[in-house]
Order: structure tokens, then C-alpha cells, then sequence
């Protein structure tokens, strides 16, 4: 059961505590980046379909062609759609059952919404239509910020969930029976994987507007 | 009746409300969900044209739907495995 939480398995220069969901985080980077770079090689059309798919999903939410933002949405999906799975890899555990690996999504999804923003309209410009009639203003920032917690919760209770009710099972019958709920762990992960980028890409569609300015 | 401790009384009361809300928390939002998916359905049959669309909107008020939810199971496991009020009152060092 207190598998579920992560632990700090040793700290940087004696101060900065790295947990085991960090290490299993650069275990799936260098992961993704030798996978890559292997199927760059062999089979190139795989990589085309994947990004494809990433981007027809996303041009249909922002409704307007999703090149200048694919690189970001693009990987933001891919990097969910593994870290939401990589407990099923022996010794490595689920980067995003730590609230902290969400959150750093939700921000670095904040931040870019407001610079894609500022890039589209100017600063002058953005700040306008976020208080177009002016009592609006309070009520966008707390939009802002309670979009970025939510994002934040819904990331983290979905996949902390699973591993909940996998770990609890596991504690009451040991072989085999786990094995659905782990399989359901994953079809909700690769859903919350696709959702993620799917939200993100909407706010970066309400910043930009309807762009025809 | 038997005098409780003030932790067990504190941990009853916490499992029995966490419990309570679980239930809650888990009734309403797929009793909503399931009258979004009534009417996705029903326009989806009315205009196959626009299905797309119709499924896009779907899957993102699912999920805000379903977050409400979440929050609550969020809460629930604090209660229990992190509970701030048995650290507050009755710190057992």
C-alpha cells in the first residue's frame, strides 16, 4: 500500500530531494528518445501516423492549422501518454501519480496559453480582449488559475486512482486478479493522456480567439 | 454506551463521512453524465452529419463532468490517508 506514495531515494548535493517518479521520468526520456530515434530508421511511416493523428486532433479543437503549436501539443501528449503507463514496467514507477509532475504540466499549459496569446494579438491587444468589459478581468484570472488546478486534480486523481484500487487488490489476492484493473488503469491513462492535450489545445483556442482580426 | 477516545471517535466519523461522500460524489456526476450521453445520442442520430463535432463536445463535458468527481475522491483519500484534523488534535508524536 505504501507503494502508491513516492519516496525520496536520495538528494541532490544534500538539499534537493529527487523522488523515484523523477528517476522513472529521465528513465522514460532517454525511453522515448531511443525509441525515436530507432523507428526514424526503420519504420519512418509510424512516426508520420503519430504525428497525424496528434495533429488532426488538434487543428479540429483550435479550428485553424496546428503547425506553430505541434511541437508543444504534440509533445505534451506523447510524454502523457507514456509517463500515464510506465508502472507497468517492472521498477519503474508512474511519473504522474506525484502531484508534482502534473502540476509542472498544468504551469508550463498556463504559461504558454498567455505567451501564444501575447504572440497572436500583442500584449496591448490580449490584455484587451481578456477585459473587454472591464468587471470581466477579475473573473478571467480566477478562470485562469482554477483551470490550471483542475487540470492539475483531474490528471493526478484519475492515474493516483487507479494505482489505488490496483494496489488494494493486490493486497487482498495476489496473482492475477490485479490484472483488469490494471488494464482499465490503462485505457484511462491513454484517455487522460488525450484529454490533457485536448484541453490545453481548447485554452490555447480561447486565447487566441476567433482570429479573424 | 461505551466512552470513545476522541482519535477513534475522530477516525469513525471521518471513514463514515468519506464513505458517504464517495457515494454521493460518485451518483451525481454519472447520473449527469448519463443524461449528456442521452442527448449526444439523440443528436447524433438526428444530424450523422455532425457527429464529429457532436463527439468532440461530448468528450470534453464528459470530462468536466467527470472532475467533480475526482475532486471528491481527492478529498476522500486526504481524509483518510492524510487526515489534518487527527495531527491537529490528538498529535501522537
Amino acid at each position: 500500500m505504501d507503494d502508491v506514495f513516492p519516496k525520496v531515494v536520495f538528494k541532490f548535493f544534500g538539499v534537493i530531494p529527487v523522488r523515484d517518479t523523477v528517476i522513472s521520468t529521465w528513465v522514460m526520456m532517454a525511453l522515448v528518445l531511443g525509441v525515436v530515434l530507432i523507428l526514424r530508421r526503420s519504420m519512418p511511416e509510424a512516426l508520420e501516423m503519430l504525428v497525424d493523428f496528434i495533429s488532426d486532433t488538434v487543428s479540429n479543437m483550435l479550428g485553424r492549422p496546428a503547425e506553430p503549436f505541434l511541437p508543444f501539443l504534440g509533445a505534451i501528449m506523447i510524454f502523457l501518454l507514456l509517463a500515464n503507463n510506465l508502472g507497468l514496467l517492472p521498477f519503474l514507477a508512474t511519473p504522474t501519480k506525484d502531484i508534482n509532475t502534473p502540476l509542472a504540466l498544468a504551469l508550463v499549459v498556463f504559461f504558454a496559453v498567455h505567451y501564444f496569446g501575447i504572440r497572436e494579438k500583442g500584449l496591448w491587444g490580449y490584455l484587451k480582449s481578456m477585459a473587454t468589459p472591464i468587471f470581466i478581468f477579475p473573473l478571467e484570472i480566477i478562470g485562469q488559475l482554477s483551470r490550471t488546478m483542475s487540470l492539475t486534480l483531474r490528471l493526478f486523481g484519475n492515474i493516483i486512482s487507479s494505482e489505488f484500487i490496483v494496489a488494494v487488490i493486490f493486497s487482498l489476492i495476489q496473482p492475477i486478479v490485479p490484472l483488469p484493473m490494471m488494464l482499465l488503469g490503462t485505457v484511462s491513462g491513454v484517455f487522460q493522456a488525450y484529454i490533457f492535450t485536448i484541453l490545453a489545445s481548447s485554452y490555447i483556442a480561447s486565447a487566441l480567439g476567433s482570429g479573424e482580426k | 454506551m461505551a466512552e470513545l477516545d476522541p482519535g477513534t471517535l475522530v477516525t469513525v466519523v471521518t471513514i463514515v463521512m468519506a464513505t458517504l461522500g464517495m457515494v454521493l460524489g460518485a451518483i451525481l456526476p454519472a447520473l449527469v453524465e448519463g443524461r449528456a450521453v442521452i442527448k449526444a445520442l439523440e443528436g447524433m442520430i438526428r444530424q450523422p452529419e455532425s457527429a464529429g463535432d457532436i463527439r468532440n463536445t461530448l468528450l470534453i463535458s464528459m470530462v468536466l463532468l467527470e472532475t467533480t468527481a475526482i475532486y471528491v475522491l481527492l478529498i476522500v483519500l486526504v481524509l483518510i490517508f492524510a487526515n489534518p484534523l487527527l495531527d491537529r488534535f490528538f498529535p501522537t508524536g
